[in-house]
């Protein structure tokens, strides 16, 4: 969460010389971030970003005792300014003769309460109200910041980061509260006039009449609110049960400024000197008066505990060696009791830093912080180095996408988040996406891939688009299989010249591959053909259906077993010593024929050891055919022979003739 | 012998001039110069000469040659000139199909070669993950408020009774315990980068981003260690110019925690419209929460550890001179774009 507050106002609690640019700075440094200072008039906003450990720090107060701890670490003098309020005259009591009160606990560990008495609500003193002007309340009620009774409220809130809530004490039936957990299904009507319908476990107050006069540490009820004819005020001051507070508020979305601070934890010990500056604030500003007697539950006050932690801790941690004497100087500058026993330090956590302190970590983040990040060194750490080899996967990933760039393809990164009509029967499903375009995880990159291609389908060259992702396949009781994918499509190739891409990739990876032509989903008809590596399907390459486009798909895991470079170096081939004969030669082939089998029925031949398709002319085909014998030149003679068991295969298999 | 050889020389030089080919010029180094040639055997006869004048000759004997070899190379480019076809080497080539490795990938791998040579393991984890690594083991029990801070997306299946929720895992983070129950003892130096997914979509956030994560445990790990690991990241990757700082931040997965500058590059420090104070934010980083070491079975007794998880594409952005003004053109399919890098 982000607080604003003014310079000027930070000043009533800091005495300092430092500027606010210094101020900004340090405490940036060393404590909470100070995004921005903003020039305002005569005055200066700081814009503080509060992280959730650190609710302390989210008031006007907690700023000045971080700056009094920080500022003098670099030489710049700083002192806290106690507040001063008037306990004597008040007296904290468990029970009182204004108010009956009947309140769980566990759910408001301490509830304190006061009635004053003939309030006169005049306009708010222009002080209050321009310190209150740069701090964007989510929450204001209908009269906004023109409500004095609501400024004073949130005045506290900022000043010491206790949220403080008031009644219209006339308003209270029978002057009773029973302070309870809601039951599912309970209804209130809050101040900003919104019904809730209660999903249970919320913490409520129900007056005498057994009406909900408060959603506690969230806002309150519209039965209860002060208005302008409001003449007495009880004034309400809690430390609420974190965990009610955050999940009614996350539950209702009602995520207003008092629940975002009570829900991270606030200091019970915060609640009496708050009461104290509002019951103060009440009197000078609305003339009214305070009862004598403050109602006080609070059965188990904050006992104070300690955290140890020893020298050598210390100094392995921060990577340096610092003195006791400094550790010591440290912390006590942050209100921590120091003591050291030989080299183990006792550390005494105050209240409000209970929540946020508990382990000597917390204790050594304290000590490195004041001591200051940037004054430490930086060094590589030394030691052993992990002795598993990063897996091959990675290394692969990246040959293919240098191999497929280098042979024309462009890679593209498309979003995992598809709409429905993407993904095959079984998917994944978001409980809350963005939109209904982004509703599933894809089950295949082809409609995202060729959906990319569409997108450029205006440029005139011929392109080709690929990406490496993952997609999901649900498995029960499991998280999805999430199995990587190649996907690409070439758009202006004809379907050889896109199929030479891929079986020149497939080359150097050095694959022997079959395609085996099958009808598959998204494809034209008997436009797709099925890749195996012996039996394992590694992939996919056809024309997809209504489109000229043609798109390829590998499965990442099966190619990589299959390629020999990317496990084991492929064993050498010894170069022939004999010479291969090389000739080309010519079949008519019958309409329909599968070229790729008759490729395969040529290389199936004895001494035939590579075939390849050469050129086509109507039905005639021209495959050029190299013959070669490890052991000898072939004769003209053995060689005819071998064309000659070719010409009978490829007529009683395909019917082809030889063409002279 | 001196007199042979001047002879030689003019005859020789006479001829060259009166050549009309290069055929010609060829049959006139070889009659002077080659096996048997005429110069080829006055060279030879040195040897016969006597030894006070040996010197000499062979002086005359290389001047000669000098002048015989620079008018036939003359000679020879003459004739070229005249013979030359009309040529223009810088006519445009027909090129092969010239395909581009996208932006996130050269940078991932940039990154990943960066930690690799000081000793890092590269790895990927889960996209879709459980509530139990995404959150629970990193000190994050349910309904904390820390939780808020990352938009996370819920997938719709069934609870699990273990691991809680399934999730799109909203950072690299949740690689941490992965990694810890992987390696089973330290040491462990992890860089693991993958996409992450959070509700979000505007100039500088998208639904889909990349992270890197880097964890580290060992016996003495210190702030110092992370420091130094992460000024090598940023001096490789950025340049050797640019200094980190690191500043108190809360994650509930680390103690302590920072937020981790980098020093403009635009300004150089001193302050400009594009940073704040001369600094820009890098990202998160700490040192291992002792309950995440503890959720990997690592004993935080012994070992201790840093971590740190940063936006690929937000390094991406950051580089000088790249100027790409919103996240999301990182993403698009334009090739014209793509084309570019």
């Amino acid at each position: 969460m982000d607080i604003q507050i003014l310079d000027s106002w930070l000043r009533d609690y800091l005495e300092t010389p430092a500027n606010p640019r210094e101020i900004a700075k340090y405490l940036s440094l060393c404590g909470p971030s100070i995004e921005k200072v903003e020039k305002v008039g005569n005055d200066h906003v700081y814009h503080i970003e509060i992280t959730t450990n650190r609710i302390d720090c989210a008031s006007v107060y907690g700023i000045a005792r971080e700056a009094s701890a920080i500022l003098p670490r670099f030489g710049i003098k700083a002192k806290l300014k106690e507040f001063r309020l008037d306990s004597k005259s008040f007296t904290f009591a468990k029970k009182v003769s204004y108010l009956e009160a009947d309140i769980d606990t566990n759910l408001c560990p301490r509830f304190t309460a006061v009635l004053i008495r003939n309030v006169v609500i005049d306009k708010s003193p222009k002080d209050v109200v321009d310190r209150l002007q740069e701090q964007k309340q989510p929450c204001r009620n209908a009269k906004g910041r023109q409500h004095l009774v609501v400024d004073i409220s949130n005045f506290v809130a900022l000043a010491v980061g206790q949220p403080v809530h008031t009644f219209d004490y006339d308003k209270i039936k029978d002057q009773k509260m029973i302070l309870r957990e809601s039951k599912k299904g309970e209804k209130i009507r809050t101040l900003d006039g919104k019904d809730f319908v209660l999903p249970g476990g919320d913490i409520v107050i129900e007056d005498g009449e057994g009406r909900l006069i408060d959603l506690a540490g969230i806002m309150g009820g519209k039965e209860s609110a002060i208005d302008e004819n409001t003449k007495n005020v009880l004034l309400f001051v809690q430390h609420y049960n974190p965990s009610n507070i955050r999940r009614t508020s996350m539950a209702l979305a009602q995520r207003t400024a008092a629940a975002t601070i009570f829900e991270k934890g606030t200091d019970a010990e915060l609640v009496g000197p708050a009461t104290l500056l509002a019951v103060k604030l009440f009197e000078t500003l609305t003339k009214g008066r305070a009862d004598q007697n403050i109602l006080n539950i609070y059965p188990q006050p904050y006992k104070v505990f300690s955290v140890k932690i020893s020298e050598k801790f210390i100094n392995e941690r921060l990577g340096i060696e610092i003195q006791k004497k400094e550790i010591t100087a440290y912390l006590s500058s942050l209100d921590f009791e120091c003591k050291w026993e030989g080299d183990t330090l006792d550390v005494k956590v105050p209240s409000f830093r209970a929540k946020d302190i508990r382990a000597p970590e917390d204790i050594l983040e304290e000590i490195a912080r004041i001591y200051g990040y940037h004054n430490l060194p930086s060094r590589i750490m030394d030691g052993d180095i992990p002795d598993r080899p990063t897996e091959v996967k990675f290394a692969f990933e990246n040959n293919l996408r240098n191999i497929i760039s280098g042979f024309g393809g462009t890679e593209i990164y498309t979003l995992s988040l598809v709409p429905e009509s993407f993904v095959d029967e079984k998917h994944l499903k978001l409980k809350n996406p963005l939109g209904p375009d982004t509703l599933c995880l894809r089950t295949s990159l082809m409609p995202s891939v060729i959906g990319a291609a569409k997108e450029n389908i205006g440029l005139k060259e011929r392109f080709h688009l690929f990406e490496i992702a993952n997609v999901y396949i649900p498995r029960s009781n499991d998280l999805p299989d999430e199995k990587m994918i190649l996907g690409g499509v070439l758009s202006g190739y004809s379907y050889r010249r896109a199929k030479g891409v891929v079986e020149a990739l497939l080359e150097r990876l050095n694959i022997d591959v079959i395609f085996k032509s099958e009808e598959e989903k998204g494809f034209g008809a008997s436009r797709c053909a099925f890749i195996y590596y012996a039996d394992v399907l590694v992939g996919k390459i056809g024309i997809a259906e209504n489109t000229e486009l043609v798109y390829y798909e590998f499965y990442l895991e099966k190619l990589m077993k299959s390629a020999k470079y990317s496990i084991n170096t492929p064993s050498f081939i010894k170069i022939p010593k004999y010479p291969a004969q090389i000739e080309d030669v010519n079949f008519n082939l019958p309409q329909k024929t599968k070229i790729g089998e008759v490729i395969e029925q040529l290389k199936n031949t004895k001494f035939v050891v590579k075939a390849e398709l050469v050129d086509i002319y109507k039905d005639s085909y021209t495959f050029r055919v190299w013959y070669q014998d490890q052991t000898k030149t072939l004769t003209d003679k053995e060689v005819h022979g071998i064309r000659n068991e070719i010409i009978s295969s490829l007529k009683s298999k395909f019917g082809g003739n030889l063409k002279e | 012998m001196q007199e042979d050889i001047l002879n030689t020389k003019n005859q020789a030089l006479a001829q060259l001039m009166s050549a009309e080919s290069v055929n010609e010029l060829e049959q006139i180094r070889i009659d002077y110069f080659g096996r048997s040639g005429k110069f080829t055997n006055l060279i030879k006869d040195i040897k016969k000469a006597p030894p006070e004048e040996r010197k000499h000759i062979g002086q005359t004997l290389n001047e000669a040659k000098k002048s015989i070899e620079t008018l036939l190379e003359g000679q020879k480019n003459s004739f070229k000139e005249v013979a030359r076809e009309w040529f223009d080497p810088t006519i445009p080539g027909e090129k092969p199909d010239v395909g581009h490795i996208h932006l996130i990938t050269l940078t991932i791998e940039k990154i990943s070669e960066i930690f690799t040579r000081i000793g890092f393991e590269r790895a990927r984890y889960p996209e879709v993950e459980s509530d139990y690594f995404a959150f629970e083991a990193l000190n994050m029990p349910k309904n904390h408020p820390a939780r808020d801070e990352w938009e996370t997306f819920f997938v719709d299946v069934p609870e699990n009774p273990k691991s809680g929720k399934t999730v799109l895992t909203p950072h690299t983070s949740s690689g941490q315990v992965r990694e810890m129950l992987r390696v089973g003892k330290p040491p462990v130096r992890m860089i693991n980068i993958a996409k992450c997914y959070r509700r979000q979509s505007d100039i500088s956030h998208v639904p889909m981003f990349h992270q890197f994560e880097g964890l580290v445990i060992d016996k003495g790990i210190s702030i110092v260690n992370l420091k130094g690991t992460l000024d090598y990241f940023a001096k490789a990757f950025f340049g050797k110019d640019r200094v980190t700082r690191l500043r108190p931040y809360h994650f509930q997965f680390t103690e302590p925690s920072f937020e981790i500058d980098i020093s403009c590059g635009v300004c150089g420090g001193k302050g400009c419209k594009v940073c704040k104070a001369g600094w820009l934010e890098l990202g998160g980083a700490g040192m291992v929460h002792p309950n995440v070491l503890k959720a990997g079975r690592v004993d935080p007794k012994i070992y201790s550890g840093f971590a740190f998880g940063w936006g690929v594409e937000r390094v991406l952005m950051m580089r000088e001179g790249l100027g790409i003004p919103d996240v999301r053109m990182i993403y698009s399919t334009d090739l014209r774009y793509l084309s570019q890098f």
